[in-house]
């Protein structure tokens, strides 16, 4: 089973939440915490841990032999991103910057080996073991590579090999395609926002997606003394979700974020609403 | 001039600092703005921006389609999706338009002719106003669930040039979005000078060292704002990535609740509370990228 952390905006607490909420819900179930804002991973940090584990996510680039090439022109002519060029008389040529390794040149070329395999490395997915119980999976786009969902798609499928009881995602801000593959097959998703306009703009554009996604969405409420809590309640009322629980700007959370001692291990009153939280999600999912 | 304001991290204040320091800047310079976080644009909420003049479809984005009519159901196409796009559902092959990410291999590998098709689907909107300050912003939105290219801001960056000649501007500030992928690696192309924002904390500099190994890339002078400077105070890591790669660092802003209020209230904090904190140490960076950046 699976369930997701996302919420539209950056720096809402995404990760503090999901990191909080991983270590909460081990008194329920044998889980795992994906890490795929992997244009920003940050779960492993909050959790003071080194990755550990690292793998390759390669993709396939073509390689063309030019003494099989036929200069048909088949492959640039299919190719969507525009990533292969031609010479005049037919020449090809690779912009491996442009290229998503979808390897539609190499299923349409007619000539048997004229396009060979080679690899570029996008980033890493990665392994570790903490200290709280449940291993985390962390995806890590190459720094100057562009395409996130290779590696959205490598980390999640590492996660779902470990097999656990429960899957917990920690996605990527916005509401793009690489956000939806994150949330894919989620029983539950909880959106977290802050109620100020940029909070509120960004959350009803998640919920819209959940919604599209048909997912049962749950809004945690971060620094919800800061600003306006009304509009908040009237997006939720508007989508038909509930606001679940309420976390008040705390100077608390923000040394355990700084230090990287989960808050919910502490003694203060802001790990009681971690804990709770965790009660309702386990009770949900069952 | 081109400036890109960038800090791989999301939420650590970067389209707050951009609103005011356009705020600050408006009156001496001739400036366009563009928000280029289409995933989650919010700079025309801080520059209260109530009604767009002109709107452009933004088309391009492809999807998978197959017609259930003809499809022999062979699975030959969901089996070679590379992202796993194409699922079995109450006895059809159906793409899921929300992760399809439209390379057509699928079009490619079906045995019958014409069954799958790729279509091309809005993948959002982009928008130009002229703001209640007088200078244009171009934003973008993307549709949810489309694939973020990078294709988008280079299309908003287009028609900000486009403006720029016919309105006689001299800059061009860019908001980039969170992260380093392709719509980042579309806003720091080209730039004069990059502006990264980070907050004192290790998940903050962990992404700003990521983005400016993407400024590196393109070679382009980048300089350092921190941001809620005084919420860790021993936090000095900041200051040594700094050192180390020769990046000054043009100012540190205090932590501000004037600056949450002030996006309350749709105004950059230096309208709202010109004389707060947060206003005072913008004021004096504003001073800095006159001299150092605009000279």
């Amino acid at each position: 089973m699976q369930i997701a952390v996302s919420g539209g905006k950056g720096g809402t607490g995404k990760s503090t939440i999901a990191i909080n909420l991983a270590i909460a819900l081990k008194e329920y179930f044998d889980l795992v915490l994906a890490d795929l804002d992997v244009e920003a991973p940050n779960d492993h940090i909050l959790l003071n841990v080194e990755l550990q584990n690292e793998e390759p996510v390669h993709m396939f680039m073509p390689h063309f032999d030019y003494s099989k090439c036929i200069k048909c022109k088949k492959c640039a002519e299919i190719c969507e991103e525009n990533a292969i060029i031609t010479m005049k008389d037919g020449t090809p040529f690779l912009i491996p910057t442009l290229c998503s390794g979808c390897r539609g040149c190499e299923i349409v070329c007619p000539v048997p080996e004229a396009i060979l395999e080679r690899q570029k490395t996008m980033g890493h997915t990665y392994l570790t073991n903490t200290v709280y119980g449940f291993p985390l999976i962390t995806g890590k786009l190459l720094e100057g590579e562009e395409r996130a969902m290779p590696i959205v798609v490598a980390a999640k499928e590492r996660a779902q090999k470990l097999k656990k009881e429960l899957l917990l995602v920690d996605t990527a801000a916005g509401t793009s395609n690489t956000v939806s593959k994150a949330l894919e097959n989620s029983k539950l998703l909880i959106a977290v926002t802050e109620p100020t306009p940029l909070g509120l703009h960004d959350l009803e554009l998640i919920l819209k997606l959940a919604d599209l996604m048909g997912i049962e969405t749950w809004i945690v409420l971060n620094r919800s003394s800061l600003g306006n809590r009304e509009g908040v309640q009237k997006v939720a009322k508007e989508y038909g979700v509930k606001i679940v629980a309420e976390i008040p700007y705390s100077e608390n959370i923000i040394h355990s974020y700084i230090e990287g001692k989960p808050i919910v291990l502490s003694e203060n009153k802001e790990a009681e609403v971690f804990k709770e939280l965790a009660k309702k999600v386990a009770e949900y999912v069952g | 001039m081109q400036i890109a304001i960038a800090s791989g991290k999301g939420g650590v204040g970067k389209s707050s600092v951009t609103a005011s320091l356009v705020y600050l800047l408006k009156d001496t310079y001739k400036l366009i703005a563009i928000d280029a976080d289409a995933d989650a644009p919010n700079l025309d909420l801080l520059f209260n921006v109530e009604k767009w003049e002109e709107e452009k479809e933004l088309t391009g984005a492809k999807i998978a389609k197959i017609n259930t009519e003809t499809c022999i159901q062979c699975g030959i196409c969901a089996e070679r999706c590379p992202y796993d796009c194409i699922n079995f559902i109450d006895g059809d092959y159906v793409v899921n338009e929300l992760t399809c990410e439209g390379c057509g291999v699928c079009r490619l590998v079906c045995p019958v002719k014409g069954v799958i098709t790729l279509e091309e689907v809005r993948s959002g909107i982009i928008r130009k106003t002229t703001t209640k300050y007088n200078f244009p912003l171009i934003s973008a939105q993307l549709d949810v669930g489309r694939p973020n290219s990078g294709k988008l801001v280079t299309e908003e960056k287009e028609w900000a040039k486009k403006i720029m000649k016919e309105q006689n501007l001299e800059h061009m500030i860019v908001d980039s979005a969170a992260g380093i992928g392709c719509q980042v690696i579309a806003s720091l192309g080209g730039a004069d000078a990059v502006i990264l924002i980070a907050e004192p904390t290790p998940a903050s500099l962990s992404d700003v060292k990521r983005v400016y190994k993407v400024v590196q890339h393109f070679r382009e002078p980048a300089y350092l704002i921190i941001n809620k400077a005084d919420l860790n105070p021993g936090f000095r890591r900041l200051h040594e990535f700094a050192e180390e790669e020769d990046i000054p660092i043009i100012g540190e802003i205090p932590y501000d609740r004037a600056v949450p209020k002030s996006m309350t209230m749709l105004q950059p904090v230096n309208e709202a509370f010109p004389q707060s904190k947060a206003s005072k140490a913008l004021k004096e960076i504003a001073k800095i990228v006159e001299e150092e950046i605009l000279r």
